[in-house]
């Protein structure tokens, strides 16, 4: 098992890209003060959508667009729910990722007529990189891939260098961190929930399009099987900070890429099922018990109240 | 109503127009009138006082200049023109600046960040950090506001931070200045040079609003005063011609019924020891530096000190929120080492917190779920294992009727209720353990003069039975009603120990800001 | 009696919503099955029939203990403000247990019954508890945590299943059957409805009890609503959260027992995740804005969507799928409750005349 092969660094790359999306979309939601963890369900119904409309028009471009323009319509529940009318972010997302999970179900048969899996010959799946074949390192890297895995890694240094270094990035910081601070200067902090919320849609739409008309081609009920959990726990492991983001997310590759490993050595398909859980649920803990032990002898009252995601923050109204 | 007196009739014909005024303005929030039919005219170049008590009205006021609410009534205008202000941004458009009271500051961003957010320098929207960082020691240098701009805010003691909050409204050019009430934080050494800060702003032609409760600092640095109660205008001076008795009577509608502290003689018997407490800094924590004091039974303890030099930190320490380095804390000689703070509580420790809205209470459950927190295991509420919703109603009727408690009900959720009658919530339920021990921080913040008066009377009453009372406030007149002995901490260490005899304002300020200790006679 | 009035007066528009909601979902769906050329009259009458018909109601009531039980699953923590969406694993490994109980060890068969609902109940307490130092300790939350530890638990009973506990020469993967001192007894003309009802609502009424009427109950109120303030109350917040989340898993353990010792007695995989009882039970915990005392109600309404839809697809063509969105569009008009609240304390507010 040779984790130092380029082969084995494609297979990561390829395991994290729709993740990686998810993630990032969740990131950016984070530094605006939204907690966004429908990103399950956007996932999954990015690539539903993808699958549907590749099928209907014979493009998976077409499919990869409706994914992101649908998606994004998707994540307008989040943005209309928690950000204009103030619910629990929590259990609107609770609600929009088993919309998904029925509606993707339900359409499938409806629509598509299947039951299960839908993978019939003649859908149309993203193509790769193959001119890069016989390229040093990018070759073997990419040749296999298509053109979202980069795509992603690019947008998280993209995200992460728009964040510390324009404008737009740091009020975006600022409105996360301290809404009251944003408004009293001005800045309209439900736009930039709003946007995000959307933003994450469409890099879900992404994520979704790469998972069922990249790593497959096919869509089969629930087949985001929990990445965008996994999402989740990256974004929070990282802080909002699109590299490390970026890393958790490859890491999380790694162990699934190293589960398919093992199966083909003979080791049972549930354990590779579980490892990407338990190695991102471990290094979760880990992380955050390195920031405990930092903090010494800390309030408990704060570290009693620290184990609670930030929710949407509004700025309060004031009498 | 509109008292003016003989000789300010106001701007007459051919008088440039004033820097900004505010005409017949109104604003409800629901069924609560918060500010009723106001005029206010603010003076180029004069540093002008708008006082009240808390809740008359004034912070909503200058919320309504600033462009953070509408109005339902009046208008706005600047240098005569009026304003339509949409938001905040349009304020700060027209040359206006403001300073909350509860800073709106970035923590995790750096001073320049801070001071040119949402007016960044920079072209096609890429962020110039060197250029911010100039823009803030150019500024900085010519008001006198000293700061390393690449600091992390939270970094920052609250002192300087109301600096970066002063010159991000000069950053935008702010020719209208509004400071609502900027001296809770400052030590009197730090309100002196806010002050100066004021008047050269003022000299150089700003115009500066200073919204207060303290008449004090109104005496002290202003040259107009406009008086509100319950939302309307009760007095406009001029503060070289008035007195501090006249204003207070225009706040509260009558003099001041303070409570004092008798000091009788005080028990022997030492109900809480302190002893050598030290802790060391940490994030969020300040630092305590050997710490010592002791509380008699019917004796009142006071704290001064600005906030963040480790009062909270030996509060939280006494009541067990937090294990001290090192150091012990007795109670009836008890050491309390490894206790927790139920138990604390059950040995005779009540607590009431600084932090009201978030330790303090529940927003979110009624009045009477408020008022049962640690009287829920014994009778009449909790008895073997069982608990009595009615009995928990009972109590709270009972308790709310005898503070006076305005709610409509003690199903009502708790954030139904103003300020001042959460905070009577809050003392109902900790003094109704007639513990040994009361630890209060900041009992009267945020609480309208009035009802901090029966909060007073309610402490010295409790001391009067024979309750030791640790009192941890800022206000430094609080501490000199109410305290027999008086401490001061400064950065984590006790800079005075005195009698209340001597514990004037002059010894106190000078001990909240010197590390040498005053000379005292014993 | 004010005391009863006052509560009343303040309450009442909060109890509109969980309608709204219902009706809302209603209207949803039937907009749903026009388009699929579906009379919805003809749609919602199969969805009922597939629940409540003589046919059906014995499973349709042994889903309803399932649902009953998750639902408390969840309402349970959240008293408290946490998640507990690891209702699937909790409830997978109480049924392994129970199963290995009743198959592998040597109790006597008159203890075998409690003993295996017991080890049921010990096995998803034992999964859920581990979120709770996780919290307090490592500041974890128990939302993601719950369901990381889920999908694990999940393919743990899977792999157990195939492999070490599986019925040889079985096409499908499940355990052999349980010994009949494993059985739950069922009722006279039932097969499916049994004993494990008994269990679940007598759990209810003790969930009721502990959350109205102890000093426990009411401190995961307080915690629930501000942990600040339990801890300075002196209330221990680890002890509350350990505590919330074992019960929450034991109860999913014991449904997981429950439906593992009713017909067909076998723990069978992918067979107790499959019927979507943990999701279910969420939504009928957020109908029923955690009172533990609406749940039986709640629970009703989501077990005819779930088991309803079944029948639907038979009867009238409509994938089953359509029961899972109706659930989500409750949870979601059940997200804005929060306006009623606001409306709620703002009255109240106005009540006082209260200024500042």
């Amino acid at each position: 098992m040779d984790i130092f092969s380029l082969a084995f660094v494609a297979a990561v790359l390829a395991s994290s890209a729709p993740v990686l999306y998810a993630a990032l979309g969740g990131a950016l939601c984070g530094r605006a003060g939204l907690f966004n963890i429908a990103l399950e369900g956007q996932l999954l119904w990015g690539a539903f959508s993808a699958v549907t409309v590749s099928w209907w028009t014979g493009s998976a471009w077409a499919g990869v667009a409706a994914a992101v323009v649908t998606t994004t319509l998707f994540s307008g529940i989040l943005a209309l729910g928690a950000v204009t009318w103030r619910a629990d972010p929590i259990i609107v997302a609770i609600g929009m990722n088993l919309l998904a999970l029925g509606l993707t179900g339900f359409l499938l048969r409806e629509l598509l007529d299947a039951t299960g899996t839908f993978a019939p010959a003649g859908l149309d799946g993203l193509p790769d990189l193959s001119f890069l074949d016989g390229v040093p390192l990018l070759g073997p890297l990419l040749a296999r891939q298509t053109v979202l895995v980069p795509l992603a890694v690019l947008l998280a240094v993209a995200a992460s260098l728009w964040l510390y270094r324009t404008s737009a990035g740091l009020r975006l910081r600022g409105v996360g961190e301290h809404p009251e601070a944003a408004t009293s200067l001005g800045v309209p902090v439900s736009r930039y929930q709003n946007a995000t919320a959307l933003l994450a849609g469409a890099l879900c739409g992404l994520g979704g399009a790469q998972l069922s008309l990249g790593n497959v081609t096919a869509f089969t009920e629930n087949m985001t099987a929990g990445r965008g959990w996994v999402a989740v726990a990256a974004v929070m492991l990282a802080a909002n900070r699109p590299l490390v983001v970026l890393g958790a997310c490859l890491l999380f590759g790694a162990a699934e890429a190293w589960g398919f490993r093992l199966q083909g050595l003979g080791l049972p398909q549930q354990l590779t099922d579980a490892a990407p859980y338990l190695v991102t649920l471990l290094v979760l803990v880990a992380s955050r018990l390195r920031v405990r032990r930092r903090l010494g002898a800390a309030d408990p009252v704060a570290a009693v109240s620290a184990a609670h995601p930030e929710t949407v923050v509004h700025p309060e109204e004031s009498r | 109503m509109t008292d003016l007196p003989p000789g300010d009739a106001g701007p007459a014909a051919g008088d440039p127009p004033p820097a900004a005024e505010l005409r017949g303005i109104t604003k409800r929030f629901g069924p609560v009138v918060a500010v009723d039919d106001v005029d206010l005219v603010l003076e180029r170049g004069t540093v002008h006082a708008v006082v009240g008590e808390n809740g008359a009205g004034k912070s909503t006021l200058m919320s309504v200049l600033y462009g953070l609410h509408r109005p339902d009534a009046g208008s706005v205008l600047r240098g005569g023109r009026e304003l339509r202000l949409r938001s905040p941004l349009d304020a700060i458009a027209a040359g206006l600046g403001m300073v909350h009271q509860h800073f709106r500051l970035f923590g995790s961003l750096t001073v320049a960040e801070n001071v040119v957010y949402r007016a960044e320098p920079g072209r096609f929207g890429i962020y110039d950090r060197r250029a911010a960082e100039r823009r803030v020691a150019e500024l900085s240098e010519r008001f006198g506001l000293a700061v390393d701009p690449t600091a992390r805010v939270d970094t920052l003691p609250l002192g300087v931070r109301q600096r970066v909050e002063i010159l991000k409204a000069l950053h935008r050019q702010a020719e209208v200045l509004i400071l609502d009430e900027p001296t809770a934080v400052l030590t009197p050494g730090e309100v002196d040079g806010l002050f100066a800060v004021l008047r050269t702003m003022a000299a150089q032609g700003t115009t500066v609003a200073l919204v207060t409760h303290k008449v004090r600092e109104v005496l002290d640095a202003t040259d107009r005063v406009t008086v509100l109660r319950d939302g309307a205008v009760t007095a406009r001076l001029r503060t070289a011609d008035t007195t501090a008795g006249e204003i207070v009577q225009a706040m509260i509608g009558r003099g001041l019924q303070p409570a004092v502290n008798p000091r009788d003689a005080v028990r022997t018997e030492t109900v809480l020891e302190v002893d050598d407490l030290r802790l060391a800094a940490g994030p969020g924590a300040a630092r305590v530096l050997g710490v010592s004091l002791r509380v008699h039974a019917g004796e009142v303890v006071g704290v001064a000190g600005v906030s963040g030099n480790g009062q909270r930190e030996v509060v939280e320490t006494v009541v067990g929120l937090r294990s001290p380095d090192s150091g012990a804390v007795r109670l009836h000689g008890r050491d309390l080492a490894g206790l927790g703070v139920r138990e604390r509580r059950d040995l005779g420790i009540a607590y009431v917190p600084e932090d009201r809205p978030g330790v303090g209470t529940a927003a979110s459950l009624s009045v009477a779920e408020n008022l049962a927190l640690g009287h829920h295991r014994t009778p009449p509420i909790g008895s073997r294992g069982r608990l009595s919703p009615r009995a928990m109603r009972a109590q709270a009727a009972d308790l709310v009727r005898r503070l006076g408690v305005r709610t409509a009900g003690v199903s009502a959720p708790l954030r139904s209720l103003s300020g001042g009658n959460a905070q009577k919530v809050v003392l109902a339920r900790e003094l109704h353990h007639e513990a040994p021990l009361l630890v209060v921080e900041q009992p009267t913040q945020g609480v309208d003069v009035g009802a901090g008066e029966e909060i007073h009377r309610l402490l010295l009453e409790y001391r009067a039975r024979g309750g030791a009372v640790l009192l941890v406030s800022y206000e430094i007149s609080e501490l000199r009603a109410l305290a027999d002995r008086v401490l001061v901490m400064l950065d984590g260490g006790v800079t005075a120990d005195l009698d209340a005899a001597d514990a004037t304002e002059d010894v106190l300020g000078a001990a909240m800001v010197h590390a040498a200790r005053p000379a005292v006679a014993p | 009696m004010t005391g009863l009035l006052d509560r009343l007066r303040l309450r009442a528009p909060a109890a509109l919503v969980p309608l709204g909601a219902v009706l809302v979902a209603l209207l949803i769906g039937a907009g749903i099955m026009i388009a699929a050329g579906v009379d919805p009259l003809r749609g919602y009458d199969a969805m009922i029939r597939g629940a409540v018909s003589v046919s059906n109601i014995d499973y349709a009531v042994a889903s309803f203990t399932a649902i009953l039980a998750m639902s408390l699953a969840f309402a349970i923590p959240a008293r408290m403000g946490e998640y507990n969406l690891g209702g699937d694993g909790q409830l997978v490994l109480g049924g392994i247990a129970a199963a290995v109980v009743a198959l592998y060890l040597p109790v006597p068969a008159v203890l075998l019954l409690p003993a295996c609902l017991l080890a049921g109940a010990l096995g998803g307490a034992a999964l859920a508890s581990v979120s709770a130092p996780l919290s307090t300790r490592a500041g974890v939350p128990v939302i993601i945590t719950t369901l990381l530890l889920s999908a694990p638990a999940v393919a743990f009973t899977s792999y157990l299943v195939r492999f070490p506990l599986a019925e040889q020469g079985s096409p499908v993967p499940q355990t052999p059957r349980l010994p009949d001192a494993a059985h739950l007894p069922s009722f006279p003309g039932t097969s499916y409805t049994n004993a494990g009802l008994v269990v679940v609502l007598l759990v209810l009424v003790l969930a009721v009890y502990i959350d109205g009427r102890t000093p426990v109950g009411y401190e995961i109120r307080v915690a629930g609503a501000n942990r600040g303030f339990a801890a300075y109350g002196g209330l221990s917040v680890p002890r509350l959260t350990l505590g919330t989340l074992a019960a929450a898993g034991a109860v999913a353990g014991l449904a997981g027992a429950i439906i593992v010792m009713s017909q067909p007695f076998r723990f069978i995989d992918d067979a107790l995740t499959a019927p979507g009882y943990t999701f279910a039970g969420v939504a009928a915990a957020l109908l029923a804005g955690g009172r533990p005392a609406l749940l039986p109600l709640t629970s009703v309404l989501f077990t005819i969507l779930t088991v309803g839809s079944a029948g639907m697809e038979r009867d009238v063509d409509v994938p089953r799928q359509l029961g899972q969105v109706l659930q989500a569009v409750v949870i979601l008009v059940l997200a804005l409750r929060v306006l009623a609240f606001r409306w709620t304390a703002r009255r109240a507010r106005g009540a006082v005349g209260g200024k500042v």
